[in-house]
């Protein structure tokens, strides 16, 4: 197969995938039953023919559907994802404002699980089916079958209450002084800032999320570094390493571990999309301002700008990560690039 | 075989130009330092459903307002007395239809120009021309006369002996006209539907109140600023942070903790549990309440006649059920009317009869029962969680054979249902704004325009209105006193024998804050009077 | 998916130990959960939806797992409780399966453009994350168990569609196949007697694996407040009342313990099942 063919072809995909994802989010809201004006509108005003007409003709309820669909398309490709029914503010708005939490998030989380994943599956492939191996195993498997929103509460009443060693639910200590925002990322900020009481303040609450978090990705990551590691392992050129006499741990992890993370890079990619999805259960347990617990509170409010917005985004977030992971894969594996 | 330079290269250059920009930023930016200054946090399920005066109506908002919008007269520390507020002093006509109030002088905005006679008219008109959840405090109104800039006489349609109490509410905050209209607010009835003004009023204020909004971030917190340039006492804490913090449990715990200096909505039964030396728990009565309410109009057509809605209110065990909402901590309610309120007393105490219930639901052909939808909002109010408070009716109405189907929704689908088509049992809150009756009369009374009328569909059904009720309330607003109350006292008794409302419990109000936290009270209007805090020194 | 690195052929050392007895292990757990969803009724020791003793006690012999914020018995609770979890993902990887296989082996069997239009359906759908999408298609119809298990059928079906199409595409190149079309097989019989026995494999132990997940996103929706409604015992929604009440552990911790008991269970037949049917892929 050619792989830059097939990433281009992946490219021109990309805007009717994209369309294909603000027309699902659109039917979606079609399909429900709920009546939004009586969710813009006050008892009084919805007796009063005249505060109805105004209000359809600002949210654009009076056009037939297929105008409100070309209406919104066009919206949403200039930017504009409307105006939540519950928040009352710019759709986009309010995704932006708690998009660098979520990120922060899911890339503590990312570090956490890959960290731990690597250096699990090299532990693993060293110590293949042996007891050690299947112990990395068995860990695995728990990190997945846990349910985080289970284990994020088990976290937060060992950790939080009953041992009082991290902070509770929450982003930064509300006491605290509120950082201006630079990138929106606290621990980034706080550094930027030069202000360690709120770095410390920053970190210590980001711990519980993430490990819960990464700890999903930890299985997945590791069993791939497994396997690839026992393939490299099995090559012609480790062998000769071995022979020419160099040590355990310089093979391990300078011959070995370097290729065998190739096919890993492809699990990181697919590992933050499942980040992401992890993360709405996770910043609900922890009332982490992010994009996840959004998505559940507009979900529950039936606020429809505002769940289209979210599903939306994620769709996007889940067809640019997969896109570039398959483009960091052409670029860094050198049998795909020899071809 | 190793990964190309170029990658690597990449990441380190993009790496560097974040930093730079942040740090560029960083220098540009002046320092945030607050002072020493300690803010004061407040633990609290926001269920903020807008911050435009002439929009909201929900209990954050009340404490809001209060704190922000200044009123014209306001509510003494009591509860009950009247005493000046932007207006030094007002004149009632001997039969209550004329209101002329006098404004202070010395009364400014938060940026500085006076209050005057304008601002007050533009801001009554606007609450009732956007008709708003709160839009009825003034429909009596017939016309607001500003002869000159620091006078205002309000001629009503219809003698109102409580209309003092609905300037009080504090909904009927005194907006800058000047600023507010800059943003796209109208106040007319012709231009209502063009406001739109409510993003603005989201992010910033307009009031002459002890404090500003300094920011506020939907799930997240309410930020308030003291406002410098209040006319009156200043507030003597620079900034208040109300925290969302859904739960009981969780608002207990971080009081605990000392992540925050109070929690308002910690349960009678939680606050048991607290055991921290530095935080205080005071239980006080309050006049908030939770009721049932049956709605025989709502979508299925319910079999919710007079007799079964009495069942249904002798089924439910309402000791009980205090006990296990709130440990004990709270009082029975007989009627949509707190105890001690004008009109309220001396009725009898809800009966719990399953016995009653039964003969009830067998004279009206339901011996066998029946199955109905409670949709109902899946919220903390008042420390209590609404969802075992329906759990706990729903095993309560399982013994007459009534089987509820409990649909738990957020507060705002469940101001959708109601408003729409209905649900046939719900459950829900109601805390005066207000010390007067009629209020309540407005909200539960089964007389056309009242929004239990509407809710519960009774103009679908035959035989629901009861026109009594608004001869009885039209002659109390006429009254003195003595008379009056007996009055509301005669429609009190013709709420109970409607059923439509049926009150389940007055839950006594928690005080649970840190001991450096002094001037905690429980106030009618402003539930918590943000202005009368400090910190001890 | 992108292309995966080559296994080098080797003998695995795998010892019964390991290699079986989880198997068994999880066959044995989910045996239990399946007997306590069909008879839990009949022996656990309350009643799981009211009141049988006094609110939020901690674990005891009276309560073996405590009782929650309404004096409800968690033991009998979570007892009860897998007769929503594991009725639901059965229906849920059943129909999700059967739709995904109708759709892609249609889409591989008769290709272009209505080959094109089931495959663009699919790329779109799972262009979504999952949970995202199940979350707003139950908002969408509005809560409940049975809006949560259509939603998961429209976020599982494509998956299916996928490892069909492919699965068709390459059976349809083999030998035995090409030998059948020149011979004159008609379509249906061909695709139903040629082609389809031969795709089995991957969509069984796809199956199983996912078997976990519904598990898993059905809980979710439940904790959020979009699946089963009070007071269905359904696990998620118990660890949601225990989130309420995070103080009090034991609420959520019996029920936390069964969603992962039988995660856990599923995942090890799920690798038994692969290493039986697919050796190729064994991998550990």
């Amino acid at each position: 197969m050619n792989a830059y063919r097939y990433v281009l072809r992946r490219l021109a995909g990309l805007p009717f995938l994209l369309l294909g994802v603000v027309t699902v989010a659109f039917l979606l809201s079609q399909l429900s039953p709920a009546e939004p004006l009586a969710s813009i509108l006050s008892e009084r005003q919805l007796s009063n023919p005249e505060a109805v007409a105004a209000a359809k003709a600002r949210w654009g309820l009076d056009r037939s559907p297929v105008e409100q669909y070309l209406y919104y398309v066009k919206n949403v490709f200039e930017g504009d994802l409307g105006i939540s029914f519950r928040t009352k503010q710019p759709v986009i708005e309010d995704l932006a404002a708690r998009l660098p939490a979520t990120m922060e998030l899911v890339l503590a989380a990312l570090f956490l699980g890959v960290g731990s994943g690597i250096v699990l599956g090299v532990v693993a492939a060293r110590f293949r089916d042996t007891v050690v191996d299947q112990l990395v195993r068995l860990i695995a498997l728990f990190g997945s079958s846990l349910p985080v929103f289970w284990s994020g509460l088990a976290a937060l009443s060992i950790f939080s209450v009953q041992l009082g060693l991290l902070p509770g639910p929450g982003r930064m200590n509300p006491r605290a002084a509120a950082l201006d925002p630079i990138t929106g990322f606290n621990t980034i900020d706080a550094i930027l800032r030069g202000n360690m009481a709120s770095f410390s303040d920053a970190v210590t609450h980001l711990i519980l999320p993430a490990a819960v978090l990464g700890w999903a990705t930890t299985g997945v990551i590791s069993r791939l570094v497994r396997a690839s590691m026992l393939d490299v392992l099995g090559q012609d050129y480790i062998l000769m390493a071995k022979a020419k006499g160099s040590s355990g741990l310089r093979i391990l992890f300078h011959h070995a571990l370097r290729n065998a993370l190739l096919p890993a890079i492809t699990v990181i990619g697919y590992s933050f999309a499942y980040l992401l999805t992890g993360a709405v259960l996770t910043e609900t347990i922890f009332s982490w301002p992010g994009v996840g617990s959004y998505a559940v509170e507009s979900a529950r409010a039936l606020d429809y700008p505002a769940i289209m917005g979210v599903t939306m985004l994620g769709g996007a977030v889940f067809v640019l990560t997969n896109l570039a992971t398959d483009l960091a894969y052409v670029l860094v594996d050198p049998r795909i690039k020899l071809q | 075989m190793t990964i190309p330079k170029n990658v690597s290269g990449l990441v380190a250059s993009a790496r560097v130009a974040i930093l730079a920009a942040g740090v560029a930023a960083g220098l540009g930016a002046t320092a945030s330092a607050q002072g020493d200054e300690q803010p004061l946090i407040i633990a609290r399920n926001l269920a903020v459903n807008s911050l435009d005066p002439a929009r909201t109506s929900c209990d954050t908002c009340n404490i809001y307002m209060a704190a922000v919008y200044d009123t014209v007269v306001r509510l003494g520390q009591d509860n009950k007395t009247v005493e000046p507020g932007l207006a030094e002093r007002w004149e009632v006509n001997g039969d209550s239809t004329v209101f002329t109030f006098h404004l202070n002088a010395k009364a400014v905005f938060a940026d500085g120009s006076p209050v005057e006679a304008k601002d007050v008219k533009w801001s009554w008109e606007r609450l009732t021309n956007l008709q708003g959840g709160m839009s009825w405090l003034f429909e009596q109104v017939k016309s607001i006369e500003t002869p000159d800039s620091h006078t205002v006489v309000v001629t009503l349609s219809q003698p109102d002996s409580e209309f003092l109490g609905k300037v009080i509410a504090p909904y009927s905050g005194v907006v800058n006209s000047k600023v507010a209209s800059q943003h796209g607010a109208k106040t007319s009835k012709e231009e209502a539907a063009t406001d739109t003004a409510e993003p603005w009023f989201l992010a910033n204020s307009a009031g002459s109140g002890p404090y500003v909004l300094a920011a506020y971030a939907p799930d997240s917190e309410l930020r308030l600023k003291r406002n410098d340039h209040y006319w009156n006492k200043q507030a003597d804490i620079g900034e208040v942070v109300i925290r969302q913090v859904k739960d009981s449990v969780a608002q207990a715990q971080s009081l605990m903790s000392g992540a925050v200096d109070i929690a308002t909505e910690v349960s009678p039964d939680t606050a048991k549990t607290i055991s921290a030396p530095d935080v205080t728990v005071q239980t006080v009565p309050s006049y908030q309440f939770l009721y049932l309410a049956l709605s025989p109009g709502a979508k299925g057509n319910p079999p919710l006649s007079v007799p079964v809605r009495q069942a249904i209110g002798y089924a439910i065990d309402y000791k009980k059920l205090i006990d296990f909402t709130i440990g004990g901590a709270g009082q029975l309610v007989p009627v949509a009317i707190p105890n001690g309120f004008p009109g309220a007393d001396g009725l009898p105490a809800p009966e719990y009869n399953v016995k009653k219930a039964k003969e009830l639901l067998a004279s009206a052909g339901l011996k066998d029962g029946f199955t109905m939808e409670a949709v109902f909002p899946n919220e903390n109010y008042y420390g209590v969680d609404m969802s075992t408070l329906m759990q706990f009716v729903q095993q309560e109405l399982a013994k007459v054979s009534i089987q509820l189907q409990l649909k738990p929704v957020t507060f705002p689908v469940w101001l959708q249902t109601v408003k729409g088509e209905g649900t046939p049992l719900t459950a829900s809150f109601y805390g005066p704004d207000y010390f007067g009756t009629d209020q309540y009369v407005r909200t539960f009374a089964m007389m056309p325009g009242t929004r239990w009328y509407t809710r519960s569909g009774a103009e679908r059904v035959q035989g629901m209105a009861n026109p009594k009720e608004k001869e009885l309330l039209d002659k109390a607003l006429a009254s003195p006193v003595d008379q009056r109350d007996k009055l509301y006292h005669e429609i009190a008794q013709l709420m109970i024998k409607d059923r439509v409302i049926i009150p389940l419990v007055g839950p006594n109000t928690v005080l649970a804050y840190n001991n450096k936290v002094e001037g905690m009270r429980y106030s009618v209007v402003a539930l918590l009077p943000l202005q009368e805090l400090r910190f001890k020194k | 998916m992108s292309a995966s690195a080559p296994l080098i052929a080797r003998r695995p050392r795998t010892k019964w130990f390991w290699s079986v007895l989880p198997g068994y292990f999880g066959f044995t757990i989910i045996s239990f959960w399946i007997v306590a969803a069909l008879t839990a009724r009949f022996w656990i020791p309350y009643s799981p939806f009211d009141t049988v003793g006094s609110r939020l006690t901690p674990p005891s012999f009276d309560h073996l797992f405590g009782t929650d914020a309404l004096g409800r018995d968690v033991f009998s609770r979570t007892m009860a409780g897998a007769l929503y979890s594991i009725p639901i993902a059965f229906v849920v990887v059943t129909i999700g399966a059967f739709i995904g296989c109708v759709l892609g082996a249609f889409a591989g069997f008769v290709g272009g453009w209505r080959s094109a239009v089931v495959m663009r359906l699919v790329d779109i759908t799972l262009s979504f994350p999952p949970m995202l999408l199940a979350m707003a298609v139950a908002a969408s119809f509005g809560p409940g168990l049975t809006t949560a298990a259509a939603a998961m059928i429209i976020v599982w079906w494509p998956l299916y569609a996928r490892l069909m199409q492919a699965q068709v595409l390459s059976v349809i190149r083999m030998e035995h196949v090409e030998a059948a079309i020149a011979s004159g097989v008609r379509p249906g019989r061909l695709l139903l007697r040629h082609i389809l026995p031969l795709c089995w494999t991957p969509i069984l132990v796809n199956a199983t694996m996912d078997f976990g997940q519904v598990v898993l996103l059905a809980a979710s929706l439940s904790f959020i407040g979009l699946g089963a409604a009070p007071p269905a015992p359904e696990w998620g929604a118990m660890v949601s009342d225990g989130a309420v009440n995070y103080y009090f552990w034991w609420i959520a911790a019996a029920p936390g313990v069964a969603i992962l008991s039988v995660v856990l269970a599923l995942n090890f037949i799920g690798d038994r099942v692969r290493d039986i049917l697919d050796p190729r892929k064994h991998q550990s």
